[in-house]
């Protein structure tokens, strides 16, 4: 999943992040330049022929950042106040999170300056099939591979895929991800970020020594990625003792808590499409009801903030309990840089985001691959390659971690950069 | 055993005489009904027959007169003992038959003469004057025939068969036919009438248009019999036949109508007159084209007066779509109380006329084909009154005078006592035969109150409406209803609309509340009933979410089942809201948005408990989905990531996660056209955009209702000044904004959204709201705004905004909604419709601030900063001062005030702090070359400021000695902030002078007077012939509190003194 929401800075910010790991890794100039950059950009016009018979004309970009590693893959953004630095941005983040778990592609983004909420669904259509035309000679699965993201659907996706197999004259479903299962989609996509977590969390106890089974933990937020998390952890034998939601209503969050460990099935017949917890009926389930960051206080070893930035800061980093061992990051940017050195500091094992939430993206290459060979796998193949690959990409970096005596989160950075800048070098672009 | 035996005496004697008496009836039957018998001869017989039906034959006799002669039985003599009854043929008098008793007999119920005997000689002059009639009838049909048999032969003209006819017929109305001709002929201009008797002479038209002030000079009409024949002569060489024949016809036409038209010009006919008189004409079933166009006009126009209202716009507009027919339909429908004069309210005429031009323009527009409105009854206004005489309960009356805070104190009360009190037994029956009609169908019985829904005063939901599931016995549904009404009575003295009637000087009308009883429109579904779809419609669309919708584009507010989710805001569900003139452009992009902002619950009918129920749609899909009526056309079913229509009926609705969309509703059916043209149509034909209700059976659609959509009249959009300094910037906005601006704000109301959040408990939360309400009653009106967070009004779950019903912030200039957006969604705004309307009608301003958008500024740190009023206004309160902050802004600002200036086109706003005084930005008031204040633009304030100025000013230019005047007050509407850009400005004036500065006084304030016309004529558009309403006043007035001197130091809407400039302060 990309970044929501940057600031308009957030190219420059990818940048010193990026220059941060080429000072670890020791870059030479030349790879330093060629990866800090993007290496393709497009940007174009979309002639719309709007309902009332007038003309509008769209912008509409798309980013390769890099595909040394394989072809680019990356959403297509609709917003109003899209910019070409966020989408820059925005591709450089896919070639890391792609080289973290070690899958065959690069990074890309785009988008179109739109507001959906302006537009019917006919413009919309119209909309994307100019993008496609514009883009066409430059995309495809084996150059480039576009994606729902902000205010996209798979509809929008369909209309793409339906007008590039138009011009091309062909099938070609591994053109895009995040499609309808039954046309080309793939099964495993609603569990694939959850269970992802739960196999870097399995990892890391292996790698303390700790059984999962004497585990327990507390998990903020009861969207998609808690939900699988909790099922397969409880799967593993430990025990999720508190859960943070967010009440719509109120316009605020409550932990519920029930110490001998929360029932997945139960909370599911009391929980909204949103993940809400229906406050009155927990409470009625036996469940204490508690404000919504007291999830982070419970005494637990692990802790799993799965659904909202921000939500350990230097503010209540320090109420976190001292039995607490793993954080593992289910949502983007989950932890702040202030807290996030304490808990360095502290010396509780870190499973960056990056790393700890890219089963989403492994799913979708799986998806690619199932739709390139036009045969589909069922879901428990999906899921058990899904360990495989989250698993390697976990050793991987705690490797690098232990032997380099580097904190999770850089470590996880290291590798990645590492691994296309070497892909770069091997074929001799630098 | 005697007494029994003297009973059965009784009851034998009491049939013998019924006996009797029918056999008396029986024989004159037979006589009347005898061929070929002579009249003469069958009299005779009669008055044979007559006596041996009296309790006492013996000394019995009869006489019968008519037509001159006399008939009586052989024994008759004049007696003291005697009953007579009149015949009549065609309802005049023709003769009479009497009955004597020649000796004095006990004395029985009239006389001698038993209560049946009375009956029968009744029936019998009766029947005989059938008889006559009937007679009469035949000879004329006789005439009639040979006269049509001329008439095909070609004898002679058509129109002088029929004056042939009428002379033989009705030799009277032929004489008032004539006069009609002879006045028509004088019209034309015909000479020589001079010498026909009964002509009026022509009047000296100079005079009766003269302007002079004196009494015309009396003409004497003399009312000398017509020669018909000499009339119609001349009238032959001066009309083409065909004229005579076609006025003929409408004269004979309008005499016929004679009574219908006399009920309805007499003020005291009352409403069941005018029913019947409508059933009599119904009774001749006349075809509306054979009446002359300016008497259908005069009927349509005194119909529509009784029925519905006096409002002229209304009735000029409904007489070109109703005809006649259309009454006797409203008159079937109708319960009134006895000898009543009341009308069916404001809710009634609107559905009726919006009906009828649905009915009269679908041949014009086919999507309006196939609209519908239930089946509806109505009760007069008055019946309210009528039931509170019924039941002493007179008392209420006074109330709407009681503080607020008495009102809503006793309102509970009120509603008991209603609830508990009988119905008139004309009211009683006429709910009975609703419900025989109706039979178990679920009803819905709304106010129709006479002040309600009329253009200016929206009463919107002041008043209830109860839905009833009208199940049960015969005995249960008429007491549900019998309550409902009561309720609905009662709501009436109820605090919110009492307070609503009181800021619009409308409390002294005496309000009187119509009913309507309307079946819901719906189906059932299990234990269910309930409409496929229902909701409001609007012709200007005030909410629009996209810059490529256009006002006139209309909004529709659309739910699952019942309306009331649609009218009503509800604090946790979302209707779907659609554009009929943009129907592609939908409210919400995403599969996410789609999700959360769906309505999520529906309201509707439980049969079975009898209740107005609200269930979750997902359950009530789980129980239903495969039977509700359209459901198809309704929902999306949500898959993945995925929403898309179901595909077929292959697919269980009961079993699948689906969301309420109306996607198949606005992609398939041609359900958003018809509402544009319904929108369309009833705005261009009821000359201004319109709000109505309407619902769907799931084969139907259903008008509801409709009103008039209230709007503020063209305000401007301001200037927004560029490059402010941040520091001089209370707030900007970006989003649904509107137009206009509010000049001189001296107070704001802040409710901090994060400490409000924080309130732990739920009693602070409310306390908040009441805080505000007291507030609201305490800080200068319209010259304060409120800022918080979320939705004003909150009633379900008031965290998300302050708990507040109208009157408790119906003196705010400004109403702004923080909402501080979550994540990617910003929280849904208060676009309830009640509240709304209410907003615009009173003028209150409406922004919705979104900090933590990029162009959006809330200068949060001003109000922290700020000193808090709170505690010293409302030491009671003082506990919720860190939430609730009263900031000064001249105090805080170095004398600024805030000025807060909103352009819709843009969508922009601005609150500024600003110098006060006029507004830079606009053009103001100045002194033109003629000396005459000239106001170029709209003026930047409120009518009633702009009064008050322009008072102070004349107050500050008047020179107290050269007038006699010691002090001046300024009331009424200008002084309580309800002046219109048509009021006057009252001024009191306390004048000491003598006679010749009284002249001079009346000339300096006459000039002022005529300048204010002219300078709110150039600011309004509006004429008038001066301004100034001055009254003056004596020391002695002052003295004994006679006259307007009352208002001077009242209690309530009191005159306020303006500061008088002197010889020395004048300038």
């Amino acid at each position: 999943m990309a970044k929501r929401n940057r600031a308009y800075n957030s190219y420059e910010m990818a940048q010193a992040q990026f220059d941060h790991v080429a000072e670890i890794l020791e870059l030479d100039q030349g790879t330093r330049e060629f990866l800090r950059e993007p290496m393709r950009e497009y940007s174009f016009l979309i002639p719309v022929r709007m309902d009332d018979g007038t003309s509008r004309v769209f912008r509409g970009f798309r980013v390769q950042h890099n595909d040394a590693r394989g072809p680019s893959k990356g959403g297509i953004r609709f917003h109003p106040h899209e910019t070409m630095d966020t989408v820059r941005a925005l591709a450089t983040w896919m070639t890391w999170k792609c080289a973290v778990v070690d899958i065959p592609l690069g990074g890309g983004k785009g988008g179109v300056i739109c507001d959906p909420h302006h537009l019917s669904a006919r413009e919309q259509e119209q909309i994307c099939r100019g993008w496609v035309r514009q883009i066409a000679r430059n995309v495809g699965p084996l150059q480039d591979v576009p994606a729902p993201d902000v205010m996209t659907t798979p509809q929008h996706m369909l209309w793409m895929l339906d007008e590039l197999e138009a011009i091309r004259g062909e099938k070609l479903p591994g053109f895009i991800t995040g499609k309808p299962v039954g046309m080309g989609g793939s099964l495993g996509r609603k569990e694939a970020t959850g269970y992802g977590v739960v196999f870097t969390i399995r990892e890391a106890l292996k790698a303390l020594g700790i059984r999962p089974e004497d585990t327990i933990a507390s998990v903020q937020g009861f969207g998609n990625v808690s939900q699988y998390t909790i099922e397969l952890y409880h799967k593993l034998g430990g025990k999720v003792i508190c859960v943070s939601s967010w009440n719509q209503k109120e316009q605020k969050s409550y932990a519920f808590k029930k110490a001998g460990g929360v029932n997945l099935e139960e909370l599911w017949a009391i929980t909204d499409r949103f993940g809400e917890i229906d406050k009155g009926k927990a409470a009625a389930a036996g469940y204490e009801v508690l404000p919504g960051d007291k999830w982070l206080e419970q005494e637990v070893d692990i802790l799993m903030p799965g659904a909202l930035e921000n939500q350990i800061n230097a503010d209540n980093v320090d109420r976190i309990s001292s039995r607490v061992k793993i954080v593992a990051e289910g949502a983007n940017g989950p932890t702040s840089p202030e807290a996030d050195a304490v808990l360095h500091k502290r010396g509780i094992f870190m499973i960056p985001d990056f790393l700890c939430n890219a089963g989403g993206v492994t799913c979708s290459y799986f998806e690619q691959v199932q739709s390139n060979m036009n045969y589909f796998w069922d879901r428990d193949e999906v899921l058990n390659k899904l360990d495989g690959k989250m698993t390697a990409a976990f050793h991987a970096v705690h490797e690098v971690a232990m032997s380099r005596k580097l904190y999770m989160r850089d470590a996880a950075y290291v590798i990645a950069v590492d691994r296309v800048a070497r892909a770069c070098k091997d074929r001799g672009w630098v | 055993m005697t007494d029994s035996g003297q009973e059965l005496d009784k009851i034998l004697e009491g049939l013998l005489e019924r006996s009797k008496e029918l056999s008396c009836l029986y024989q004159v039957g037979e006589i009347l009904r005898a061929g070929d018998v002579p009249w003469a001869k069958k009299l005779e017989r009669i008055l044979e027959v007559i006596p041996p039906g009296w309790q006492h034959p013996e000394v019995c006799e009869a006489r019968l007169e008519f037509g001159g002669q006399a008939f009586q039985t052989a024994g008759f003599v004049d007696a003291p003992w005697v009953m007579e009854e009149a015949i009549l043929i065609r309802g005049e008098e023709v003769g009479s038959l009497q009955v004597v008793y020649t000796e004095e007999r006990m004395s029985a119920d009239e006389g001698p003469f038993l209560l049946e005997e009375r009956k029968l000689l009744g029936t019998i002059a009766q029947q005989v004057g059938f008889h006559l009639t009937h007679e009469e009838l035949s000879n004329a049909y006789e005439t009639w025939k040979s006269a049509v048999q001329s008439f095909e032969t070609g004898e002679g003209k058509k129109w002088q068969v029929i004056v042939d006819f009428l002379r033989r017929a009705d030799p009277q109305l032929l004489q008032r036919i004539s006069r009609r001709m002879l006045n028509h002929l004088r019209w034309k201009g015909v000479e020589g009438l001079d010498s026909i008797p009964g002509f009026q002479r022509s009047l000296d038209h100079g005079t009766a248009s003269s302007d002079q002030n004196q009494p015309l000079a009396r003409q004497v009409f003399m009312d000398l019999p017509v020669p018909t024949d000499l009339v119609f002569r001349t009238a032959s060489e001066h009309c083409a036949d065909e004229e005579i024949l076609f006025h003929i016809h409408s004269w004979i036409n309008r005499e016929k109508l004679s009574f219908l038209i006399n009920t309805l010009e007499w003020q005291e006919s009352s409403l069941g007159d005018i029913t019947s008189a409508l059933g009599r004409f119904q009774a001749l079933q006349m075809a509306e084209k054979e009446l002359p166009h300016s008497l259908l006009n005069v009927l349509k126009t005194a119909l529509l007066r009784r029925f519905f209202t006096d409002q002229i716009d209304y009735v000029n507009i409904a007489k070109r779509y109703v005809s006649l027919d259309d009454f006797h339909e409203v008159a079937a429908h109708l319960i009134h109380p006895p000898n009543s004069h009341g009308k069916l309210g404001g809710k009634s005429a609107g559905i009726f006329l919006a009906r009828k031009i649905v009915e009269r323009m679908q041949g014009e527009h086919e999507a309006l084909r196939g609209i519908r409105v239930p089946r509806t009854w109505y009760m007069a206004s008055d019946g309210v009154l009528a039931f509170v005489r019924h039941n002493g309960l007179e008392d209420v009356y006074d109330r709407k005078y009681l503080e607020l805070e008495q009102v809503r104190h006793q309102y509970p009360y009120v509603i008991q006592a209603f609830k508990t009190s009988a119905f008139p037994p004309e009211l009683l029956n006429g709910l009975s035969l609703v419900l025989e009609k109706l039979g178990d169908r679920p009803l819905i019985v709304r106010s129709s109150s006479l002040l309600e829904d009329r253009t200016g005063s929206a009463f919107s939901g002041k008043y209830k409406s109860l839905f009833l599931a009208n199940q049960g016995t015969k005995e249960e549904r008429l007491a549900a209803l019998l309550d409902a009404v009561a309720e609905v009575y009662a709501s009436i003295f109820g605090p919110d609309p009492i307070e609503y009637r009181a800021e619009r000087n409308l409390l002294d009308v005496h309000e009187e509340m119509g009913i309507m009883i309307q079946e819901v429109v719906g189906t059932r579904v299990g234990q269910y009933f309930l409409p496929a779809f229902s909701g409001v419609a609007f012709s200007n669309n005030e909410f629009r979410w996209s810059p490529r919708i256009k006002r006139e584009d209309g909004l529709v507010r659309l739910v699952l089942g019942l309306g009331t989710r649609a009218v009503d805001r509800v604090s946790d569900d979302y209707p779907v809201l659609l554009a009929p003139g943009q129907p592609r452009l939908r409210v919400n992009a995403t599969p996410e948005e789609v999700l959360r902002y769906s309505p999520k619950k529906v309201d509707l009918i439980n049969l079975e408990t009898r209740s107005f129920e609200t269930v979750l749609v997902s359950d009530l899909l789980k129980e239903h989905g495969n039977e509700l009526p359209l459901i198809r056309r309704m929902v999306s079913l949500v898959e993945h990531d995925e929403i898309r229509r179901p595909s077929g009926l292959l697919e269980d609705l009961s079993r699948k996660d689906a969301v309420v969309t109306f996607e198949g509703l606005v992609q398939d059916t041609p359900f958003l056209a018809q509402m544009a043209t319904l929108l369309k149509v009833l705005r261009e034909t009821m000359g201004m955009p319109v709000d109505i209700e309407f619902a769907s059976d799931g084969s139907h659609l259903y008008l509801l209702q409709c009103r008039p959509q209230s709007y503020t009249e063209g305000s401007a959009p301001a200037t927004i000044p560029r490059d402010l300094p941040r520091n001089r910037v209370l707030f900007t906005a970006h989003r649904y904004v509107s137009n206009g601006q509010i000049p001189e704000i001296t107070h704001v109301v802040w409710v901090d959204p994060e400490e409000y959040g924080n309130l732990p408990e739920l009693s602070d939360l409310k306390g908040v709201g009441k805080a505000v309400g007291r507030l609201n009653k305490l800080l200068p009106k319209r010259r304060f705004i409120l800022m918080g967070p979320g939705r004003w009004g909150s009633r379900g779950d008031i965290r998300l905004g302050v708990s507040v019903t109208y009157s408790d912030i119906n003196n705010t200039a400004l109403l702004v909604e923080i909402a501080h957006r979550t994540g990617k969604y910003v929280p849904d705004l208060s676009f309830g419709t009640h509240f709304f309307q209410d907003l615009v009608e009173a003028r209150i301003r409406y922004l919705p601030l979104f900090p933590g958008e990029p162009e959006t500024f809330l200068n949060e740190p001003f109000f922290h900063k700020a000193e808090n009023l709170l505690p010293e206004l409302l030491p009671e309160f003082s506990h919720l001062a860190h939430v609730v902050k009263v900031v000064e802004i001249p105090r805080e600002a170095e004398g600024r005030i805030l000025r807060v200036l909103m352009n819709a086109e843009m969508d922009e706003a601005v609150g500024l702090l600003a110098d006060p005084g006029p507004h830079p930005e606009l053009p103001g008031p100045s002194a033109g070359p003629s000396g005459r204040i000239v106001a170029p633009e709209p003026p930047p304030e409120e009518h009633w400021q702009w009064r008050i100025r322009m008072a102070e000013k004349l107050a500050s230019r008047m020179d107290p000695e050269r007038f006699g005047v010691r002090e001046i007050w300024v009331f009424g509407s200008s002084q309580n902030g309800t002046a219109g850009p048509g009021s006057d400005i009252d001024l009191l004036l306390h004048f000491v002078g003598t006679e010749d500065q009284k002249t001079s006084l009346l000339a300096w304030l006459d000039g002022w007077s005529l300048s204010l016309a002219e300078t709110n004529y150039l600011r309004t558009g509006i004429p008038s012939d001066g301004l100034l309403d001055t009254r003056l006043l004596s020391d002695q007035d002052l003295e004994n509190r006679t006259g307007y001197s009352v208002k001077i130091g009242a209690a309530t809407d009191p005159a306020r003194r303006l500061r008088m400039g002197g010889a020395e302060g004048g300038d």
